[in-house]
């Protein structure tokens, strides 16, 4: 019986919530990314960007990896989870607080609401951590994802306290350095600390059982969960206390080799892949992997050449945070709500009723024409978007942006139809 | 009941078994080769020993209920027992012709 945990899943009232703000959010993020206008064309540190990313991150990709994440520990774990009144109290403070800590930085508040802000982000965050932690302590089997999501845990809390830090800086001045320096480090520890290593963790299981594949090198994995936690590790040290350039390139061929490495891992898991056809989901995850190629590219180009004009940088920089947050992220998302929220929602109304009615399959839950409808949008957008940023042509950022929330409205109106499914069955079709 | 009474109660069985179906593979659990052994002693109860394509299926208790409750709405007053292994571990030569046919294998 090993494995079969369906019954430690949490209720549906921990997990649904967190994709309902989390496709609000995203909607948010739409909308905001329209109102910037051309203030996406200046310095990836101006107040909007900033907010934009911050509701990027923290209130569509962390809220959707919350609840997704509560779901699945009893998958990776083998364990339920430590508390769902915690889950849920989390999920509150969090909401509250993304709203608050975005607000603060559309309105260039840094040194009167920014700090309230991060502390009330810090103190959510840390409950998340106390909740995963205190599951991963309980639980009796330590595989190398449950390793990837404790080692992501702990980069999260790294990057608020580094968060929080610049924003008390804002108001005491009392670090070193100027924001920029710490500014980087946060991001760093942010997408490849936490966003990262929890992708690779969650994926590794999710993406083979998806695809059913077997027989796959589990040491791809391993190579992949040293490299980049050395290379992080490495990293942050550098920028912290050596500032040395070579220092610098070889983290990043460290953490390089970790990334390669799990592609390589989910390369043998598609080429041994016992169901051929892709559906909309899993076209989405493939697209996710394929798309990391490209902040490798441009992480390599900030790495190695050391005179860019500030101009040129910047845009490079903005370029940069959009292909993870877009081109990774955000694709990896919209494919994995496609394959897991059906289920929740499926085995939330359905498990009572398998064997005594007919019942739907999960993927019947949401339109698959509007699922279909939304990727072609997405690949618009983000292609538009992205020769947007690095021609600093402004058209094709209208195109992308109005194209983005044209994906939004679409992922929301299929996920409030997945939560508000009807039953159906031999009764009352 | 004699054993060529059981070995066709058996296979009717099974084929009764072909109205469960794997929700994420969308296709039913006899053709996917999840079945390994089903037994009938003759006396109302039956057991089973099966696999998941996946020990992490998060989808294992609902097959087994759809399992259980869809021998029960035959036979109502049978008992049916079910033994999940994962040796051998399940792979697509396991898998019947018509389900190398939808799988596109």
């Amino acid at each position: 019986m090993n494995g079969l945990k369906t019954n430690n899943a949490p209720h549906s009232s921990v997990v649904i919530p967190h994709f309902i703000f989390g496709g609000c959010s995203f909607l948010i993020v739409a909308v905001l990314i329209i109102l910037a206008n051309t203030n996406l064309l200046e310095a990836y540190f101006n107040s909007k960007i900033i907010a934009i990313t911050h509701m990027a991150v923290l209130g569509w990709a962390t809220m959707i990896v919350f609840g997704a994440l509560y779901q699945l520990i009893p998958v990776v774990f083998e364990t339920s989870l430590y508390s769902e009144k915690l889950a849920k109290i989390t999920f509150w403070t969090s909401a509250v607080s993304v709203l608050y800590l975005t607000y603060s930085f559309w309105v260039s508040a840094f040194t009167t609401h920014l700090v309230y802000a991060s502390v009330f982000m810090f103190l959510s965050l840390f409950l998340f951590i106390i909740n995963i932690v205190l599951s991963y302590i309980k639980s009796e089997i330590k595989n190398i994802s449950s390793k990837f999501i404790i080692a992501s845990i702990f980069w999260l809390a790294i990057t608020e306290f580094v968060g929080t830090l610049i924003a008390f800086n804002f108001k005491l001045n009392f670090l070193s350095e100027i924001h920029l320096h710490y500014l980087k480090i946060h991001a760093s520890l942010g997408t490849i600390g936490w966003f990262l290593l929890l992708i690779i963790g969650v994926g590794s299981t999710l993406i083979p059982m998806f695809l059913i594949s077997h027989q796959l090198k589990k040491e791809k994995l391993v190579v992949s969960f040293v490299s980049i936690n050395v290379g992080l590790l490495c990293l942050v040290l550098n920028w912290f206390i050596f500032s040395n350039s070579v220092l610098t390139i070889i983290c990043w061929v460290v953490i390089v080799i970790g990334v390669i490495s799990f592609m390589s891992f989910i390369y043998d898991s598609y080429k041994k892949r016992i169901r051929k056809k892709l559906d909309v989901g899993m076209q989405y995850t493939m697209l996710a992997i394929i798309s990391i190629i490209l902040p490798i590219i441009v992480s390599l180009i900030l790495v190695l050449v050391f005179k860019i004009e500030y101009e040129l940088l910047f845009r490079i920089t903005t370029f940069y945070g959009f292909s993870i947050i877009f081109g990774f992220i955000t694709t990896m998302i919209l494919g994995q709500t496609y394959k897991t929220l059906p289920f929740i929602v499926w085995l939330e109304k359905y498990k009572n009723l398998v064997g005594k009615t007919k019942t739907p399959l999960p993927r019947e839950l949401y339109s698959s024409k509007i699922a279909k409808i939304q990727f072609y949008f997405y690949v618009l957008s983000i292609l538009s978007l992205a020769l947007g940023l690095i021609m600093k042509n402004f058209l094709a950022i209208k195109i992308g942006s109005f194209s983005l929330l044209i994906v939004a409205i679409l992922y929301n109106i299929n996920v409030l139809k997945i939560i508000f499914h009807k039953v159906k069955n031999s009764n009352n079709e | 009941m004699n054993k060529e009474q059981i070995k066709q109660f058996q296979e009717e069985t099974l084929v009764l078994l072909k109205n469960v179906m794997d929700p994420e593979i969308e296709i039913n659990i006899v053709d996917l080769g999840l079945i390994y052994e089903l037994y009938y002693d003759g006396n109302k109860k039956i057991n089973i020993v099966m696999t998941f394509s996946t020990p992490a299926c998060p989808l294992g208790e609902t097959i087994k209920t759809d399992i259980i409750e869809t021998i029960k709405h035959k036979h109502p007053n049978f008992t049916t027992t079910i033994d999940v292994v994962f040796y051998p571990e399940w792979n697509t030569t396991m898998v019947s012709e018509y389900g190398k046919q939808i799988l596109g294998l």
